[in-house]
C-alpha cells in the first residue's frame, strides 16, 4: 500500500489532490428494513478481524506517505451509503459471501418480527470514509 | 450527513459498481466537481469504471487503471457506450503506473487501499 502511494505521488503534479476513500470499520454497519419512504435500523453488523486488520494497514499506509512529506493531508470526512435489498434472504445471501462484513446480523428484532418482515425491501447502511491529500 | 444508495436485486449481477455510491455521491461528499473540472484524473483501482467515467464528463482526461482485464474490458465497453472519448482504460497495477512522473492532477484511490 506504501508503494502505491508513493507511485500515487510520482504521477502527480505538486500540489495535486489524492482522494482517499474507504469503508469505514470504525463504526458499525446497519441492517435496516424499509418501512413505507422510510428505512430502520433493526440489526447491527460487524465488520470481519480479517478487514479491520486490512483497513488498520492502510490507515498506517497513509501515515506513512505524511511522514515521509511526499502528502499532506487537506481535509477529511465520512458519509453514509445504502445498498438496497429486495428482501432479506438477498441480503443474507450478499453478507454470507462478502468478506468484509460479519455474516451474522446483531439484531435489534426478534425472529418472528424477522420473519413477517422477510419479504420486504432492506438494506446495509454503512459508513464511507473520505481524505484528500495534497501532494507536496 | 448524506446517505447515497444503490440497488441490488436477484436478477442484477453483484459487481462492484451495484454496490458502491452513485459517483457523482461520493464526487460531492469530496468537494463537488470542481476537484475535477478541466483536470487530468486518475482512477487508481477503477474496477468497471464507475467513478472514472463520473469524471469524464467534467475532466479534460480521464484514465482508469485496474489489474482485473475483464473490468477493464467492461469498463472500456461503458465508456464506448456513453461516448466518453476523454476516458482511456488499462490493465495495471497500483504500484507500477506506466504514466509520466507529475502527469495527473488528481488521483483517486476509492476503495482500493
Amino acid at each position: 500500500m506504501v508503494d502505491a502511494l508513493k507511485e500515487a505521488h510520482r504521477i502527480l503534479r505538486p500540489r495535486g489532490i489524492l482522494i482517499d476513500a474507504r469503508p469505514d470499520s470504525r463504526v458499525f454497519a446497519y441492517a435496516e428494513r424499509r418501512n413505507g419512504t422510510r428505512y430502520r435500523q433493526a440489526g447491527v453488523i460487524a465488520t470481519t478481524r480479517e478487514e479491520l486488520v486490512n483497513d488498520r494497514t492502510s490507515d498506517r499506509a497513509v501515515a506513512t506517505a505524511v511522514r515521509e512529506g511526499w502528502f499532506r493531508p487537506l481535509r477529511a470526512g465520512r458519509f453514509w451509503h445504502r445498498v438496497i435489498f429486495e428482501d432479506r434472504p438477498t441480503m443474507q445471501r450478499y453478507l454470507d459471501d462478502h468478506a468484509r462484513f460479519g455474516h451474522r446480523v446483531r439484531w435489534m428484532v426478534d425472529p418472528s418480527t424477522r420473519r413477517r418482515w422477510e419479504a420486504d425491501p432492506w438494506a446495509i447502511r454503512r459508513a464511507v470514509r473520505h481524505g484528500l491529500l495534497e501532494r507536496i | 450527513m448524506v446517505t447515497s444508495t444503490s440497488a441490488v436485486g436477484r436478477l442484477l449481477p453483484a459487481i462492484s459498481s451495484l454496490l458502491r455510491p452513485p459517483p457523482e455521491d461520493e464526487l460531492r461528499e469530496y468537494g463537488g466537481l470542481g476537484l475535477v473540472r478541466r483536470k487530468r484524473v486518475i482512477d487508481i483501482g477503477c474496477g468497471d469504471g464507475r467513478m472514472a467515467l463520473g469524471c469524464a464528463p467534467h475532466a479534460s482526461e480521464v484514465v482508469g487503471v485496474d489489474p482485473d482485464p475483464e473490468a477493464i474490458r467492461l469498463a472500456r465497453r461503458k465508456a464506448r457506450e456513453l461516448g466518453a472519448g476523454n476516458a482511456e482504460f488499462k490493465v495495471g497495477v497500483a504500484q507500477e503506473l506506466p504514466f509520466a512522473d507529475r502527469h495527473f492532477d488528481v488521483a483517486i484511490l476509492s476503495w482500493t487501499l
